[in-house]
This record gives C-alpha cells, sequence and structure tokens, in this order.
C-alpha cells in the first residue's frame, strides 16, 4: 500500500539489469519499501548492484525471466502479486538494436518482440490485477525515437511507438480505477547500451531519467520526458517539414 | 440495494481510496450482504470518517456507511443510553444534557460516530480520570462475519471478544450499538481556568499537578518561532449549579458549528508567516477564566468545519503518540526535530494519561501524549517521523493508529506488544478474514 507520503511498500522492476530501470528504483522513496521484485534474465546481476542502494530490510525477490518467452509472463505476474498488494511495476526490459541496414537487420524481430509485445504483454497483464487490488501504477519507458521515424532507428522507434500507443490507450481505459499508467519518454541516456554510440543533443545520465520516472509517479502527469526540454522538441520535430526534418536526423 | 464506486479519504486527506460504498437499509439487509460476501478485498465499516489516516477505507474492496445505525435510546431506571453506531457524540451530548446527563469521555470533536469511538477507543480531556471511551461501554452489539449478531460485555465468556474490538479498527466485526453508561450533569457548562505558560517544563509541571484538581485537562503548545514549548494550559470541572439558572427547566446545549471552511485546491495557507502569526495571536488571547459552554470547550475545532482543508490537496499529517514518564526529553527533542524540519503548525496538544485500557490495541496508557498536525509536503518528514518512531519503539512508546496512515509495520509488535494476543481473538472472531482496511494490509495488521 502506498502510505501519507505516497511511498510504496511493494515494487517490481521488470528488466531489472536495465540501467534506467535500476536508477528509477534508486530515485524511488525508499522509506517503506518492504518489497522489491526484481525480473531478468540475470536476477542475482541485478540484486547485487541494488543491494547497496537499497535498505537491509527491504526484501529482493529474484525471478529468472526471458522477456521474449511470453507463454511465462502470467506466471511471473502472479509471483509479483503473491506477497499481497504491488504498488509500483516498472517495465523496462528492452533491446536497443542496430542500425538496420536492412539486409542485415538481424535483431529487428528481437527488438519488435522485447521492446514492443514482451512489455506490452506484461504491462497488459499487471494492469489486470492491479484492477483487483484497486490501485497501482505502472511505468513503462518508452522513448523519444518514438516521436516521428528516423532512418537510423526506425525499427526500435516504431516498437518504443507501439508500446506508448497501447500504453495511452490502456490508461485511458483504467481511468476511474485506481490504477495509471506513466509513459516516460527519454531521449539519449548514457548507459552501457548506447556507449559505442555518438552522443545525441540533450543527452543525459540514467540518474536524472530516474528522478524524472519518480515525478512523474507523485505528479498527476502521465507523459515524461528526461530531460523535460525535450518535450518541446519533439513538438517542433512533429509538426517539422519532412525534408528539414531529415536534414536535422540524418547528421 | 445501495451499491456505487466512492473515492474517500481520512481527515488528513493524504490517501485517496476508491471503493466500493454499500450503504444498508436495515440490519436484515446488512446480515445477508456480509454473509454472501466474497470480496478477496474485504469490507471495512465508516462513520463519519473521522480518523485521519487509512483506518477507514478499502481501496478495491468495500465500505459499510454505518449512518442508519441511528438508534437512541435512553434508559429508564439507570444512567445508560442504548446508541446506534452511527450516532455522532454530538448527537448523543445533545440528547443527554436534555435529560442532565452527558458522556464521561468526549474527543476533541462532536463529529465523531459512536461505532468509530469504540473501534478507535478515543479519549478526552478527561482520561486522567476516566480513562479512554471504553470505561463508559458496557455492551457491544457486533455484526461477525459469518453475519450473526452477538452481544459482548466487557467481563463473562465475551470479555476477549469486546476487549478485541475495543481499539480493533473495525477489524473484528462491524459494532452496531452500543450501551453506554453516562455521568449526572446539571449543567451544559465548564468552569474554565486557563494559563498561560512559557516554556515545555512550566507546561510539564503545571499539567501534572492540575490533574488533581480538574476534571479536563489539556495544552495547546505553540510549534511556531524558537519551539520552545510556550502555550496555554486549559483546565475545567463541571458546574454543579450555574448561577442564576432555573434548575427545573431543561437545559439546551448551543448548536454547533458556524462556519465552513471553503475549498482552496491544491494550496494550502499553512506556511512558517501565517502560523507564526495565528499561533502568538492565540497565545496572547484573552484567557478564559470562568464559565463556557461544554460545546465551546470539549470540541473547540468544531467551531469551523472542514479546518482540514487548511492544508491543501497533499493534506497532512497528525503525528500522535505517547511516552512513559519519565521521558520528557523525548518531548523537547520532538519540538527541537520540528523546529529543525520547518515543521510550523497550529495545532499541538500535550495530555497526560492515566490508566490504560485493558484492551490490547487501545492507545493510551500512562504517560504523555503529543499530538502534532504537520503538512504532509514538508521535505524530509517521512524519513524523521520514522527515526522518531525508532526512538519511541526504544522509549516504551507507541503511536496512535487511527491517526496513522505512514507507521512502518516493523515497529508495531514493538509498540502493541499484545498484537499477536490479539491477531488470535480476530482471527477466530473473523476466521474468513473478511474486515479488512486499507490500514491493515499496510500495517499487516490481520
Amino acid at each position: 500500500m502506498l502510505n501519507a507520503f505516497h511511498s510504496p511498500q511493494s515494487v517490481a522492476l521488470l528488466g531489472a539489469t536495465s540501467e534506467i530501470g535500476q536508477a528509477i528504483l534508486k530515485a524511488l522513496p525508499h522509506d517503506s519499501l518492504n518489497t522489491c521484485f526484481l525480473v531478468a534474465r540475470e536476477p542475482q546481476r541485478a540484486a547485487t548492484s541494488l543491494k547497496e542502494v537499497l535498505p537491509n530490510r527491504t526484501t529482493l525477490v529474484e525471478i529468472a525471466f526471458q522477456a521474449e518467452a511470453t507463454q511465462t509472463h502470467k506466471d511471473i505476474v502472479n509471483q509479483l502479486f503473491s506477497e499481497g498488494d504491488l504498488d509500483v511495476a516498472i517495465i523496462a526490459a528492452g533491446v536497443l538494436g542496430n542500425n538496420p541496414d536492412l539486409d542485415e537487420s538481424t535483431n529487428a524481430l528481437d527488438v519488435m518482440t522485447v521492446n514492443y509485445v514482451a512489455c506490452a504483454n506484461l504491462m497488459l497483464l499487471i494492469a489486470e490485477k492491479m484492477k483487483s487490488q484497486g490501485h497501482g501504477q505502472i511505468e513503462i519507458i518508452s522513448s523519444f525515437a518514438q516521436t516521428r521515424p528516423r532512418v537510423d532507428n526506425f525499427i526500435y522507434g516504431s516498437s518504443k511507438a507501439g508500446l506508448d500507443f497501447m500504453a495511452r490507450g490502456l490508461n485511458d481505459k483504467l481511468e476511474g480505477t485506481g490504477v495509471s499508467i506513466n509513459i516516460l519518454r527519454p531521449g539519449f541516456v548514457r548507459t552501457r547500451m548506447t556507449k559505442s554510440m555518438a552522443e545525441a543533443p540533450f543527452a543525459v545520465n540514467s540518474d536524472a531519467v530516474g528522478k524524472v520516472a519518480v515525478n512523474l509517479l507523485k505528479g498527476d502527469d502521465r507523459i515524461g520526458y528526461a530531460p523535460a526540454v525535450l518535450k518541446y522538441v519533439a513538438c517542433v520535430f512533429t509538426f517539422m517539414p519532412k525534408k528539414i526534418f531529415k536534414r536535422i536526423s540524418n547528421r | 440495494m445501495s451499491l456505487h464506486k466512492m473515492e474517500s479519504t481520512g481527515w488528513g486527506r493524504t490517501v485517496r481510496s476508491v471503493s466500493t460504498e454499500y450503504a444498508p437499509q436495515s440490519i436484515e439487509a446488512l446480515q445477508e450482504y456480509v454473509r454472501d460476501q466474497k470480496s478477496p478485498r474485504g469490507c471495512i465499516t465508516h462513520g463519519l470518517r473521522r480518523s485521519y489516516g487509512d483506518s477507514s477505507l478499502n481501496i478495491g474492496g468495500i465500505t459499510i456507511d454505518a449512518a442508519f445505525l441511528s438508534r437512541l435510546e435512553f434508559h429508564a431506571d439507570a444512567p445508560v443510553v442504548t446508541v446506534g453506531a452511527g450516532v455522532s457524540i454530538r448527537t448523543l451530548e445533545k440528547a443527554s444534557i436534555e435529560r442532565k446527563l452527558f458522556p464521561p469521555v468526549v474527543p476533541g470533536t462532536g463529529l465523531v460516530s459512536i461505532g468509530g469511538a469504540i473501534a478507535a477507543d478515543i479519549h478526552g480531556k478527561s482520561h486522567h480520570i476516566t480513562g479512554a471511551f471504553s470505561s463508559c461501554v458496557k455492551r457491544i452489539q457486533m455484526l461477525y462475519s459469518d453475519g450473526e449478531i452477538r452481544d459482548l460485555y466487557p467481563e463473562g465468556p465475551t470479555a476477549d471478544h469486546f476487549w478485541a474490538s475495543i481499539g480493533g479498527l473495525g477489524l473484528t466485526g462491524m459494532i452496531l450499538e452500543a450501551d453506554l453508561q453516562l455521568i449526572q450533569m446539571n449543567t451544559p457548562s465548564v468552569l474554565v481556568e486557563e494559563t498561560r505558560v512559557n516554556n515545555l517544563d512550566e507546561m510539564l509541571t503545571l499539567l501534572s499537578s492540575s490533574d488533581e484538581n480538574f476534571q479536563h485537562t489539556v495544552a495547546w503548545i505553540d510549534l511556531s518561532g524558537d519551539f520552545r514549548g510556550r502555550g496555554v494550559v486549559g483546565k475545567g470541572n463541571y458546574v454543579s449549579q450555574e448561577p442564576g439558572a432555573k434548575q427545573e427547566a431543561p437545559i439546551k446545549s448551543k448548536n454547533a458549528p458556524t462556519l465552513t471552511f471553503p475549498k482552496i485546491g491544491p494550496f494550502s495557507l499553512i506556511n512558517k508567516l501565517s502560523v507564526r502569526a495565528f499561533n502568538e495571536m492565540w497565545f496572547r488571547k484573552p484567557l478564559t477564566r470562568g464559565i463556557a459552554s461544554i460545546d465551546s470547550f470539549m470540541h473547540p475545532l468544531d467551531q469551523i468545519q472542514n479546518w482540514n482543508r487548511i492544508y491543501g490537496d497533499r493534506g497532512f499529517i497528525q503525528y500522535q503518540f505517547v511516552v512513559p514518564e519519565g521521558n520528557e526529553d523525548f518531548l523537547a527533542q520532538v519540538l527541537a526535530t520540528m523546529k529543525d524540519l520547518g515543521a510550523a503548525s497550529f495545532l499541538g496538544v500535550l495530555k497526560k494519561f492515566g490508566k490504560g485500557s485493558p484492551a490490547p490495541l487501545s492507545f493510551p496508557k500512562p504517560g504523555w501524549t503529543l499530538a502534532l498536525d504537520i503538512p504532509a509536503n514538508l521535505r524530509n518528514l517521512e524519513s524523521t517521523l520514522n527515526s522518531l518512531d525508532s526512538q519511541l519503539c526504544d522509549r516504551n512508546g507507541r503511536i496512535y493508529l487511527v491517526k496513522d496512515a505512514r507507521l512502518k509495520p516493523e515497529f508495531l509488535p514493538t509498540m502493541y506488544p499484545r498484537l499477536e494476543e490479539w491477531r488470535g481473538i480476530r482471527n477466530n472472531m473473523d476466521p474468513r478474514g473478511m474486515w479488512q482496511s486499507d490500514q491493515s494490509r499496510r500495517l499487516k495488521l490481520c
């Protein structure tokens, strides 16, 4: 249950080795945190890095899963509710993918399966369980890349756009149930995953993204950009003539 | 059947909870509804929603409105009243005063239901003499989760169920009505004597010495400026005969409240400046020394309805605890902590408790109780209060559960050492685990 300070007692991090996911978990208030479910391919790796930042009294429950094994999702979600109410679920599983020279885009299916199919399925299953308990917050990690297709990341962008689209629709459907879906749209985040890439403008560290994500959970807005200025950049990009957009995005 | 979705909050307005509200029309319908209830989130009863936190909330579950339990019947042969759980203390007071009677224990607001008063084992300014509300409860009529209605008494074979339900936060069953022992009172007046004190030591000394000569004692403590514990100690005794009053005439009590605090949206009117100005005025106000109406003395906050809106949409925490005598340094430490935190507040109340009750979850026990209203959006408040809770555990103190929306469950067994005993009786009374609340889930009470 959330307490008077809206601090959660129980949190699940799906894709628990994600640096952004861990940054969100670190930025959450820990004063009342009793149970933390770490769901990942290697949950013990997530537990090792999170043990130092979470309070000693927080029980870490490690759950191994492969995001693309969607037939296992239902059992995994059931485990998240086995100890009682789940207050917050952060769905941070994700694959970045390579630049798609179309004949070489071998991991396009991975990107689409993990970023869209798996995350959307988990979101739907968790939302249904939270609806029965009458409360809960889900946070998904979308991306600034879903704003408009760019030639260097349209597969990744489309997978995030699909997830983002579903999250918005689901959030509307859940109105009045006590459950909300929060959509985080980070820009370029300096992580292991982006280490080999050229840094884009408005790049941020994962800690900054974590803070935006937690403010999103506390406030009334359901969509948050990290950094916040990307909200306005996204607006400009959306309505920018294609010629100019291509010239800018191909730089 | 009247069922609808409803968003509710506690009096502190910190937690919002959507539940299915059931407003029964009759006892028979209620019995059937409870007996057939299969909601995994269970039910909790609510009265006038004066519990500050999440005691009367049940997110995703069912809340049962006790308002229809409005019986009020005075016994002809004794100063005893049978009163429905939905009746407010104020209604009971007014009806009692007309018969020259009065409830021996009343809280700081008259807008508490009888069911709530029992389920929280409330206390008042008279605690050092009368004890808590349970001291005047002679019988409880209780609806169990199996749909059966049983009478519970403080002594005899039902005593364990009776005492588990006193202060039991509605988690043992639904209180339908109670028999209350009243006291004789000739006039609805109190002879009041207020004294200004300049620091915490003076306040503690005066409260202790006043308990010997006064039926009611309480102190308002200034939570602003240097937080040194200055304030006003109020003392009062029932007036045996009002000067010049015609004894034969029935005495009417004054009507209240008079003002309603407007909705101010997300904004809070609480800041260091506004609190400092108000508290300075309150500290300097002319002291009452003479006869006052019982209503204004007992329930000063009821003069303004919905005063809880003053804290805006984020609401406020009422942090109320008790520490045994000998821990006066802790009171000073709490004041210093509030000062460091910048927790200026209009409302700080200090009182010395008398004897505790036999109920496992009853809050009052001998020692000092301090209640502080604090805006919930104050930075570092959560960790600060957690730290104070930890020290309270070391000092054999406890916090008041009906004011709570933030206590960590690990502190509960230390603060309430008879918790396991209560859980055992509670499980026996409600094997289905049907009576649940947001608080029971948060604190893992059941």
